[in-house]
């Protein structure tokens, strides 16, 4: 080959190659940007400075050490729901139940430290982690094994086995595993053997944040560097041509489910070991819903959900600061996350029209780029 | 007694799983699925409310409720219809941020009452004489007018769909979309128009919750019934009738749940009822063999490439 190495491309060009890594953080920048402007917007209804309140906001979330160790707790469990929904998403498929895996994965770990309170530390912690992966993978493994037998509409059941699974923990928190004094629908404190260790002292920053990005990691080699994740990916991106290759995707539609509902369900461990220490009815009740908003913004990619994640956490520092503090209703940060979604969305387009136009002009000049 | 009054529910409790699934019904039929469904429930129960409380009629309230159900429609079917992006990820958005602005703006206008705020919900309408047949008179006579226009909608929507033009149209526009373009209609429209109609059904049908039954609004109250009309489209085949059947059983469900409830009957745990009509659904998606899904559910139409 002859041809000379292309130079560096200018700055529009690279923003705009829909492939690059600019682009890939470029266009999600510019949601975040309108999703905070549209949200703000909404804001000026209660007669809040927009501007005030996100100065507040980052100033809260960046304050002092123990808040800016708080981001890192938030976005703990926030990167594996997001690892949830990103993960099935690469195969092409819909897990729309973290939160009932999340739930399921929470309650199983507390249960085990309950049962197991005389187990060292060392014994009791990965116990907990597996039995929680454990419940959140078999629960999620229900939904790829109705897939793949009855041909059952994926969205749908993991949708509504998350209606059952917050049943399910309703009931268990009522009863069999209601707290000692019987006050309310909640679970003892577990014993301290049972806490994950903190990783700053005096602060709510512990290891699962860690254990959250070994998770990330083990998500991008299973995907990119084993062949079940080649499998994964090849039924995502064409279930009639994997169907071809010989790749039986009714395993896959199982095994996807199974290690979505494993992330849910370890999100679980790190939320109740890590940071809550008992489980009460009904807490978190976004996470599954937020990690959908994560993973969208991460571009479905385990790299992009631990930065989406992280910025959701410093959000959600901030803003639980703020709400409670002024007037602005804590649903202000469902319609920012909601905004920046439509945004990704809308910039899939632009993205796309500005593709097709870059294309155009090459053919139009007469350039030699395919 | 405690069987009429389980009926009597079930009746009403169906309306807005008939409402909310003829919609749903209507715009599969053109491809497109009305994924925003659960926020449009919620966001036309929070509108209803609204409307009927500041205006003190229950009319304004419906309508309020249609409109907000029209507006999240126009931006899912423009965003899925004619930016052509992906229907279930865009469903999702608008579903999470429909909720936050129905909550936000409940805020703004109310601030955080004490009380819960209450309206008059829609009052029954008895039918003279067919109202005092015994156990079914008051289940199917003794109801409100939405209750009565929503079956009524279902054997209509059939109509439509199968017996007419239109939906000829309709269904061709799911079924064939290049033979729909070939025969000179834009897809596309076809497709926004059905996405606004199934948005406005869903609209009326989250107001029933708030102004047709409680006469109040809270933000948990749909709590994923948007998604079991959306999912009694898919049991009833896309057919009005089946949906109809499937509705009533739903009904019956969650009529049953609230009546051993409040009556204070326990064989089995509560969230055992409160968990049988998603129990249902998931068995009931699983059992069903033989599907008619429109051929081109879900993907988006490109004119240019055919």
């Amino acid at each position: 080959m002859t041809e000379k190495k292309r130079e560096k491309p200018p700055l529009y060009e690279s923003l705009t190659d829909p492939d690059g890594i600019p682009a890939s953080l470029f266009f999600p920048a510019l949601s975040v940007v309108l999703g905070l402007a549209s949200a703000g917007a909404l804001m000026l209804f209660l007669g809040h400075n927009p501007v005030a309140v996100y100065l507040d906001l980052f100033s809260f979330a960046f304050r002092d050490i123990y808040n800016i160790a708080d981001i890192f707790a938030k976005a703990a469990p926030l990167i594996l729901t997001g690892l949830a929904f990103a993960f099935a998403f690469q195969a092409g498929l819909f897990n729309i139940g973290a939160q009932g895996q999340f739930y399921l994965g929470a309650v199983a770990s507390a249960a085990c430290a309950l049962f197991f309170p005389f187990l060292p530390s060392r014994l009791l912690l990965p116990l907990c982690a597996a039995v929680s992966m454990t419940a959140g993978g078999l629960w999620g493994s229900m939904t790829g094994y109705f897939k793949a037998r009855f041909n059952a509409n994926e969205f749908l059941v993991s949708m509504m086995s998350t209606y059952v699974a917050v049943a399910v923990m309703d009931f268990l928190v009522r009863s069999p595993l209601r707290e000692a004094k019987g006050e309310y629908p909640q679970t003892d404190v577990l014993a301290e053997a049972a806490w994950i260790p903190s990783f700053l002292p005096g602060t709510r920053f512990h290891w699962g944040f860690f254990l959250a990005l070994a998770a990330a990691g083990a998500a991008w080699i299973l995907l990119w560097k084993t062949t079940l994740g080649f499998r994964m990916r090849a039924v995502g991106r064409n279930r009639a041509a994997a169907r071809f290759a010989g790749i039986r995707e009714k395993s896959v539609f199982v095994s996807v489910f199974l290690l979505s509902g494993a992330f849910a369900g370890l999100a679980g461990f790190i939320e109740v070991n890590g940071v809550q220490h008992m489980v009460v009815q009904g807490f978190n009740p976004l996470l599954g819903a937020e990690g959908i908003g994560i993973a969208v913004l991460g571009g479905a990619h385990p790299f992009g959900v631990v930065l989406s994640a992280l910025l959701f956490g410093a959000l959600k520092v901030g803003g639980l600061l703020v709400t409670q503090t002024s007037s602005v209703p804590s649903s202000i940060i469902a319609i920012l996350e909601g905004f920046v979604m439509l945004y990704v969305i809308l910039s899939f387009y632009l993205r796309h029209r500005l593709k097709l136009a870059g294309a155009r002009k090459r053919a139009a000049s007469g350039g030699k780029e395919p | 007694m405690i069987l009429e009054g389980i009926l009597v529910r079930a009746v009403q409790m169906s309306t807005p799983l008939l409402l909310g699934s003829l919609g749903e019904v209507i715009v599969e039929r053109t491809g497109v699925m009305n994924m925003a469904i659960e926020g449009i429930f919620l966001l036309g129960a929070w509108a209803g409310f609204t409307g009927a409380y500041i205006t003190g009629s229950l009319a304004a309230g419906f309508l309020g409720a249609i409109a907000a159900g029209v507006v999240v429609g126009a931006l899912y079917g423009w965003i899925t219809v004619f930016l052509k992006q992906h229907q279930i990820v865009t469903g999702v958005a608008l579903n999470i941020l429909a909720a936050g602005i129905g909550i936000f703006f409940y805020r703004v206008l109310f601030g955080v009452p004490l009380l819960p705020l209450t309206v008059e919900p829609l009052r029954p309408l008895a039918v003279p004489l067919l109202s005092g047949i015994p156990i079914l008179g008051p289940a199917l006579f003794r109801q409100n007018i939405l209750t009565y226009l929503a079956w009524g909608a279902m054997p209509l929507g059939w109509w439509v769909l199968f017996r007419t033009r239109t939906g000829l149209v309709l269904r061709s526009t799911g079924a064939d979309p290049e033979a729909v373009d070939a025969a000179g209609l834009s897809v596309e429209r076809v497709r926004f128009g059905a996405v606004l109609a199934a948005s406005a059904l869903s609209g009326l049908a989250g107001a029933f919750y708030s102004i047709g039954y409680l006469g109040l609004f809270s933000n948990d109250m749909i709590g994923g019934r948007g998604w079991i009309a959306f999912a009694l489209c898919f049991l009833g085949n896309w057919n009005p009738l089946g949906a109809l059947l499937g509705a009533v059983v739903f009904g019956v469900a969650d009529a049953a749940a609230i009546t051993l409830q409040t009556s204070g009957i326990r064989m089995v745990p509560n969230e055992f009822l409160i968990a049988l009509p998603y129990m249902l659904t998931i068995a009931a998606t699983v059992a069903r063999k033989r599907f008619n899904v429109p051929a081109s559910l879900g993907t988006a139409y490109f004119k240019e490439e055919k």
